[in-house]
């Protein structure tokens, strides 16, 4: 028995320093590969709507640059090239310097960002690299109602606190509100930080909770007076915008709400109609809201990556109109979109989509479409 | 005289089990953190100087960076499904230690920031919020 006591003792002995030792350390990480200052996205699509010849269109390339003067000190530059072409007019083509500023970091609550900014509303505002939005073209509550890609010249503040609070605030150049249109809302009216008008200043807001893994959830506004080129006009614009988005698992939810008024909206018509001498039939509130949900069919990492989602859009750019003029049904409209995301690496998203589209107007006719898209980050 | 023995090794023993579980205590805190355009998952976290953690760092989208401001920590999270990375990491020095995405990753990258708060160690220090034990 003294020898089986000694032997249990010895076992102790041996074995204890190995619980003793704080386990081993997992092999030392790579370094990081230097940043390149260079990178970007591409989305190129095929569009087939109902009754119209399909079309090929290289719809955005993008290049981002990035510079650091100093860890405190940032660049970051936003250039984009849309429809591949770029001539007089919109409908050919664009080049867009969508974001040019420079941060100035000072502490994790309070840093300076001034130069071109995105306006802090909404979810694609902000986030709108291809593969991460499902849906060849952007979801039409984030075209009409939030007239993304919205950005203009300003400056502001942004921050953090505790655990995932976020905050965004800048003062910018207010919307120009004589382009507005009865059927895309406040979108020409962006004034694209190109000699911005800034006879008053718009201001606009976001706040997030970011603290727990995988829920987003946001609100956002903007209110500015537009009517600096009619100036007996009131026409201040108030855009207001709550969203979520969650995801766990295979499972991605996300929805948003916007809501668009427009001050003095009656005059504004008659005012734009004694210009070019008819109504543009500008409503005092518009409302969009979409809902979408998406499932990881395979979840295996890439290439077994496909994406299944729906995603039902409602939005009115008629949605209240001024007393005397009358809203035009065909702008009331819904939409239903369906579609794979399919990705061969996280950073390339080939995508299929079908959308049923429908309006409350009898008389013109609705428009189904056909897409198929890919879109890269690099 | 046998059963003497057997107990003097039994409590021997248990002594030195008791020490090894009491060592364990010291083991490394594993610290999940989740990077997605644009955030890291938690951007704040708190530790006690000189105590060591993993922070196992994975991506739901693109490849991020992972940079400690003021310390060497340097590295590429990978992309999704591509697995995770561990950064092994002991401050000793209290203080607040930013750290920040240094890989490009879409039009919001520079919101994509976050904090390591480092306590000093005091007797009663409460354990810092507890995400995982080895």
């Amino acid at each position: 028995m003294n020898r089986l006591a000694a032997a249990a003792l010895a076992l102790f002995l041996t074995a204890t320093p190995a619980l003793a030792q704080t386990p081993a350390a997992p092999p030392p990480p790579e370094p990081a590969p230097q940043s390149s200052p260079l990178s970007g996205y591409m989305d190129f699509h095929f569009n087939k709507l109902e009754r119209r010849p399909g079309e090929l269109d290289f719809h955005r390339f993008v290049l981002l640059l990035n510079h650091s003067f100093s860890p405190r000190i940032r660049f970051v530059g936003e250039l984009e090239v849309e429809h591949a072409f770029v001539e007089g007019l919109e409908d050919a083509g664009e080049l867009e310097l969508e974001q040019a500023y420079i941060d100035f970091l000072l502490s994790r609550s309070v840093n300076v960002r001034a130069g071109m900014m995105l306006v802090p509303v909404g979810i694609i505002n902000e986030r709108h690299e291809p593969p991460v939005y499902n849906g060849v073209e952007r979801p039409f509550v984030d075209t009409v109602i939030v007239p993304t890609t919205w950005f203009e010249a300003g400056a502001g503040v942004h921050g953090e606190f505790g655990r995932g609070l976020r905050y965004r605030a800048f003062v910018m150049a207010p919307l120009d509100a004589l382009e507005f249109s009865a059927d895309e809302g406040i979108r020409e009216g962006r004034q694209k930080g190109s000699r911005s008008n800034v006879r008053n200043l718009a201001v606009t807001g976001r706040g997030e909770y970011v603290g727990l893994p995988g829920l987003t959830i946001g609100a956002s506004f903007w209110s500015g007076e537009s009517s600096f080129s009619a100036p007996r006009l009131d026409t201040t614009v108030h855009v207001g915008e709550a969203d979520a988005r969650y995801q766990r698992d295979r499972l991605e939810l996300r929805a948003q709400f916007a809501h668009v008024s427009i001050g003095d909206a009656g005059r504004l018509n008659q005012a734009v109609q004694g210009l070019t001498g008819v109504s543009p039939n500008i409503a005092k509130a518009l409302r969009g809201f979409y809902t979408e949900a998406a499932y990881r069919v395979w979840n295996q990492g890439s290439p077994r990556d496909l994406v299944a989602f729906v995603r039902y859009e409602n939005f009115d750019t008629q949605y209240r109109m001024p007393d005397g003029f009358q809203r035009l049904p065909q702008f009331d409209r819904e939409a239903v979109v369906t579609g794979l995301t399919y990705y061969p690496d996280p950073d390339v998203a080939v995508k299929v989509d079908y959308v049923r589209l429908r309006s409350q107007s009898s008389v013109v006719r609705d428009t189904n479409q056909f897409n198929v898209g890919l879109g890269w980050w690099f | 005289m046998q059963t003497l023995t057997t107990l003097r090794a039994l409590a021997i023993g248990t002594v030195l089990i008791a020490a090894a579980a009491a060592n364990g205590q010291t083991e490394r805190r594993v610290i999940k953190v989740n990077a997605e355009r644009f955030a890291f998952t938690p951007s704040r976290i708190e530790l006690i100087a000189g105590e060591a953690v993993d922070l196992r760092l994975r991506s739901d989208d693109t490849s991020h960076g992972f940079r400690i401001m003021g310390l060497d920590t340097n590295v590429a999270i990978p992309k999704r499904g591509k697995g995770e990375i561990t950064v092994t990491l002991t401050i000793d020095k209290p203080g607040t230690y930013r750290f920040e995405c240094n890989r490009m990753c879409g039009a919001g990258h520079d919101f994509m920031r976050g904090e390591i708060v480092v306590r000093e160690r005091t007797a009663a220090a409460p354990s810092p919020r507890h995400e995982e034990r080895r």
